[in-house]
């Protein structure tokens, strides 16, 4: 068959060949590598944010939009409930903990458990139902569950206090730093939460390329023709959704350590509504997108609200120290301008696309002058 | 070529039709679409469907795949009764289809657009496979739709970035992907210039000798119409007025005032 192939085809196809070499594969875990090593020495850094604790609840963050990307980049589904899935996983761990006596590591395996099952039954009740009535769907369901822990049947759930104090026996805290702490060894929480966040990651890396992930590009694409080749559109989303729930859960077991309990804001309709700014200010094209989309927006709510002066290496002079203060209260105002701006420029592609698209024109402007 | 094909639509009429509808009706609150249409579609042969705009062609073609439900009827298919499979179990079968306007994965790269159709028909309606590169499966085979289309050379340009004809070409590749044996296509030359539309008249000939293929055919265009097909149905009105050789078609009075006629005065 190959020998009726066009010299040029043949080329072109060698030297794509050639780009999907081993660094070109490997580019996706050696990023996620690149985010865990990093990112903790840059938001630490007296310059930016000073602390480091601020790094866990990015990479928690980012594996949450990463799962809601599943189904808002991968599949074209918007789903206005996604805290549900991640208040399954802060609330099944501390319930388990707290009321059942459970061993941490299997709470948090039951309550992903349970959160991938209620995926499934709420995502077979609604994907087949419209953009709009999908998202009202999601919306109504997550209010449910946000209104069934609010009213702590049973004490249960804590009511709007939450619950709190159930931790891992291996998790020590001192002086505000969490530690993993066994028989023979005691390091920062930070490492284990980077563990997992890099196996779930993987997890949905491989997910979205592998056939089944890439079937799910195909329904989004134009679910009419994807149905009229032979393909059961209605299944490939709700397991979409199934792994997104499933994902969303893991986050939130990682969370309700991170925070030492589950709190009613993780079910929150302000938490389904961040990790979807986040994820579309990031772009929703990229697997990238949503991590840089949860990193500016938790970097500059913190940055920005913390930073009431700005000081300028010539502060002697008076003319160039700027009063922020007043200014800067308004930082949602900002962020809320950043992401207009993302939207109306690259609706899908985001500031990740935005980013990317600028080192490829340098590259490329680069690589011609040298040529 | 014409006395060869004319051989073989005899030969066929002696067996069971592979397409048949029987009685088939849509209706859309009053207007009936589609109006208890008989149509039987032999093996191997080249069937084609004209008819005035609002004939009611394209929905024949949406009942008949299950796009749409039939208010009445049933549909038969390499003789089993399919009116109620669900449409995306059809392609799995053997029956599918083109569509009218471009309808293509737009984002997707021209390669993927049919390779994931070639996965599909490679393992049904629904996969769980959580393994491996996509990407990396079914490439060969999509690389031969590509070819036959002469879409190979262009295989990592995104569909939406083709030209119309291209685009044209490529939905017939999409829908080659799924390996049928019976092709229904929608107005294939519809928006292509003249040239153009000559091509894609010889790519479905060959198209059909090569993969054995038969078809049922929707075209504005007479002359290839009238040069291609082996039997002609005309609608007006969501109603069969007559199904019958090119030549009968032409000298058909019924068809020249519903339709020949309505074309003269255009011209």
């Amino acid at each position: 068959m190959s020998d009726r192939r066009s010299p040029e085809t043949i080329a072109r196809w060698a030297t794509e060949s050639l780009d999907t070499d081993v660094l070109h594969r490997l580019r996706v875990p050696l990023g996620l590598v690149a985010v865990i090593v990093f990112i903790r020495p840059v938001v630490s850094h007296p310059v930016l944010l000073g602390y480091e604790q601020i790094a866990n609840s990015i990479l928690i963050w980012m594996l949450f939009a990463a799962s809601f990307n599943l189904l808002i980049g991968y599949t074209g589904l918007l789903s206005f409930g996604h805290a549900m899935f991640l208040g399954f996983g802060t609330y099944g761990a501390a319930i388990g903990v707290l009321h059942m006596g459970l061993p941490f590591i299997v709470a948090a395996l039951i309550s992903v458990a349970v959160a991938t099952v209620v995926a499934h039954l709420i995502g077979r009740l609604t994907v087949q139902k419209g953009e709009i009535y999908f998202a009202m769907l999601t919306l109504a369901f997550a209010q449910s569950v946000y209104f069934i822990a609010n009213q702590n049947y049973g004490g249960i759930t804590g009511g709007s206090t939450g619950l709190s104090g159930a931790l891992p026996a291996w998790i020590e805290s001192y002086r505000g730093v969490m530690y993993v702490s066994l028989e023979w060894l005691r390091f920062d929480w930070y490492y284990l939460l980077a563990v997992v966040f890099l196996i779930g990651m993987l997890a949905l890396w491989q997910l979205v390329r592998s056939p089944f992930g890439r079937t799910l590009a195909v329904v989004r694409e134009n679910e009419e023709l994807a149905r009229a080749v032979g393909i059961d559109t209605r299944r490939y989303k709700i397991w979409s959704f199934t792994f997104s729930g499933m994902f969303a859960a893991l986050a939130g077991v990682l969370l309700e350590i991170n925070n030492q309990g589950a709190t009613l804001h993780d079910l929150s309709v302000t938490t389904s509504g961040d990790v979807i700014l986040m994820t579309v200010l990031g772009g929703t094209k990229y697997f990238f997108g949503p991590l840089t989309g949860v990193f500016v927006w938790l970097f500059s709510r913190d940055f920005l609200t913390e930073f009431e002066t700005l000081v300028v290496p010539l502060s002697e002079f008076p003319i160039v120290r700027v009063e922020l203060s007043g200014v800067l209260t308004y930082w949602q105002f900002f962020l809320g301008l950043l992401f207009v701006i993302a939207v109306l420029v690259a609706p899908r592609e985001g500031v990740w696309g935005l980013f990317r698209g600028g080192v490829e024109r340098l590259f490329q402007r680069f690589g011609g002058d040298q040529e | 070529m014409i006395d060869i094909r004319q051989n073989d639509a005899t030969e066929a009429v002696q067996s069971d039709p592979i397409l048949q509808t029987d009685g088939l009706t849509k209706r859309f609150g009053g207007v009936v679409a589609v109006d208890d249409v008989d149509l039987a579609v032999e093996q191997g042969e080249l069937h084609a469907i004209i008819g005035p705009n609002g004939a009611g062609k394209t929905t024949l073609f949406d009942t008949v795949t299950g796009a749409l439900p039939p208010t009445a009827g049933t549909v038969w298919f390499d003789g089993e009764e399919i009116t109620d499979l669900p449409q995306e179990a059809r392609p799995h079968r053997g029956l599918a289809r083109s569509f009218q306007s471009n309808q293509l994965f737009n984002d997707l790269s021209v390669l993927e657009n049919v390779r994931v159709v070639v996965q599909t028909a490679q393992t049904g309606t629904f996969s769980l496979d959580l393994l491996g590169e996509g990407q990396d499966r079914y490439r060969d085979r999509a690389f031969d739709h590509l070819e036959r289309v002469g879409l190979d050379d262009q295989y990592s340009t995104a569909a939406k970035n083709l030209s119309h004809g291209d685009q044209r070409r490529l939905g017939i590749a999409v829908t080659l992907a799924t390996e049928p044996s019976v092709l229904l296509l929608d107005e294939p030359t519809s928006g292509i210039g003249t040239t153009e539309t000559q091509e894609t008249a010889e790519m479905i000939d060959d198209l059909r000798q090569e993969l054995d293929l038969t078809i049922l055919l929707i075209e504005h265009d007479m002359d290839i119409v009238l040069l291609m097909s082996d039997r002609i149905t005309v609608l007006n009105q969501g109603e069969v007025i007559a199904t019958a050789s090119p030549e009968a078609i032409r000298d058909n009075e019924d068809v020249q005032n519903a339709y020949l006629g309505g074309m003269r005065e255009e011209l």
